[in-house]
């Protein structure tokens, strides 16, 4: 490689690492936490527990739809989910209005049998690490802004991989050198740890850049699929009447053979039409339980009105949600996400200091050449 | 030609072992998402990798820093 290729995919290195080095700095430090946001929420009692029972009869849902209403009066339905790893708990959504902001919803858990209130789900302080990752309390803006800090992160790797080969071809494979010079040291383990976390890192990196286009692949999906789906429907006004819950649920169940419930959104969310119910189905393989499917079931009569696998790109989004939160495969997976966000700490700090440190290194030089230049005062 | 196959070979030796690695790390992180409870035991073997080999750098490094035990000590 020359000299000249070198410089110049040096400049891009530094340069794209050292924008982007604050907020990954944050986005690395507040994803540690995140990563274990299940156990921490349970140990400070912000984890509803569901009740022990002797019958494992389940409360129907439209039971536990009336009791997050009660729970909430004068507020309205927007989602009721039920989490595969949670199978004792039901979740509910209300807020203001059915299109209510998101920020806006409170989230409360159900007992699964009694449909017993159990208590709010996402408070407490998690939900403040949680936003500061996703958003910096931004916004979508917020969202997009990090979304290009992400690719800026994904650019200095590629060119940290180029630059590898000029750093390390006359060494061994994970020499640390043993010199004086604690910046040499540091350029060793910078490249080591650089070099082995590349894959982990630009998956969890560009993974995470999708995600921040989540709503803008969900205004896609509604602009195009959805609003074909729902053609029939046009012009038609919103029903008065809900169809009941347990209708809407086992007919999705019916249109989706093989499939169980992951979601059901009330009309007029952002999931579905101001019409109908969007129930998202899910199958059972570790694969085929992140890739939802939309049965949409008339707001009325719950009557199927049309099912639709979702297209490629928000398959994309649901396939790259537990590669960034690295959630799928159990504690010891969690344990080494944990060590992977550690190391990458490590590099990030690590490259802040080399770029300090020959900033510093330079300047005597700076120094010594322009006191050879100044006049000698007579 | 010589010259080219020495580079080709310093090439491979400079990143044979980091390609191995991020071949590892996507294997294990496809494993655990496609096939089920034996892809999370390739997923903790292979994604953790990566860590083993930044851990045993440290230990060696350590390992080295603090030196062979002296024979008159360990003799007495």
């Amino acid at each position: 490689m020359r000299a000249r290729t070198v410089r110049l995919w040096s400049v891009v290195h530094t340069w794209t690492s050292l924008v982007s080095t604050l907020f990954l700095l944050l986005l690395c430090l507040t994803g540690l936490p995140l990563i274990f946001h299940h156990e921490i929420d349970e140990l400070l009692g912000y984890a509803p527990q569901p009740e022990a029972h002797a019958s494992a009869a389940r409360a129907t849902p439209q039971v536990v739809a009336d009791a997050a209403l009660a729970a909430d009066p004068g507020r309205v339905l927007q989602y009721v989910s039920w989490d595969k790893d949670e199978p004792g708990i039901v979740t509910a959504f209300t807020n203001s209005a059915p299109d209510g902001a998101a920020d806006n919803a409170t989230v409360r858990a159900f007992d699964a049998v009694s449909a017993k209130l159990l208590g709010p789900v996402g408070v407490g302080p998690m939900l403040i690490v949680l936003k500061l990752h996703t958003d910096m309390f931004a916004g979508q803006a917020g969202k997009l802004f990090l979304g290009a800090m992400g690719l800026l992160f994904a650019t200095a790797i590629v060119s940290g991989v180029v630059l590898y080969w000029p750093f390390t071809r006359r060494l061994r494979f994970a020499t640390i050198r043993d010199t004086a010079s604690r910046r040499v040291r540091w350029l060793d383990w910078h490249n080591l740890i650089g070099v082995v976390t590349v894959a982990w890192a630009l998956v969890v990196g560009l993974t995470g850049v999708v995600n921040t286009w989540a709503e803008l692949m969900l205004n896609q999906w509604k602009a195009t699929e959805l609003t074909s789906m729902v053609a029939p429907y046009a012009g038609k006004p919103s029903p008065v009447h809900l169809a009941s819950l347990d209708d809407v649920v086992a007919r999705a169940r019916q249109a989706a053979p093989g499939m169980d419930i992951a979601f059901v959104a009330f009309p007029g969310t952002p999931f579905t039409s101001s019409h109908h119910f969007a129930a998202f189905m899910r199958g059972d393989t570790a694969l085929t339980a992140r890739l939802l499917k939309p049965v949409l079931l008339d707001g009325a009569t719950g009557e199927v009105a049309d099912t639709r696998a979702l297209p490629l790109y928000l398959q994309a989004l649901l396939i790259s949600q537990p590669l960034h939160f690295g959630d799928y495969g159990g504690m010891p997976l969690k344990l080494i996400w944990a060590a992977l966000d550690g190391l990458t700490i490590v590099v990030i700090g690590s490259g802040l200091y080399l770029w300090l440190a020959r900033r510093r290194r330079r300047a005597p030089v700076r120094t010594d050449a322009f006191a050879r230049r100044a006049p000698v005062p007579s | 030609m010589h010259g080219s196959s020495d580079r080709a070979r310093l090439w491979i030796r400079v990143f044979a072992a980091p390609i191995l690695l991020a071949a590892a790390t996507m294997t294990g992180l496809l494993a655990a998402l496609l096939w089920g409870t034996a892809g999370q035991y390739v997923a903790w073997v292979t994604v953790g990798a990566p860590v083993a080999v930044v851990a045993r750098a440290w230990v060696r490094r350590r390992s080295q820093k603090i030196g062979p035990i002296s024979p008159t000590i360990s003799g007495k």
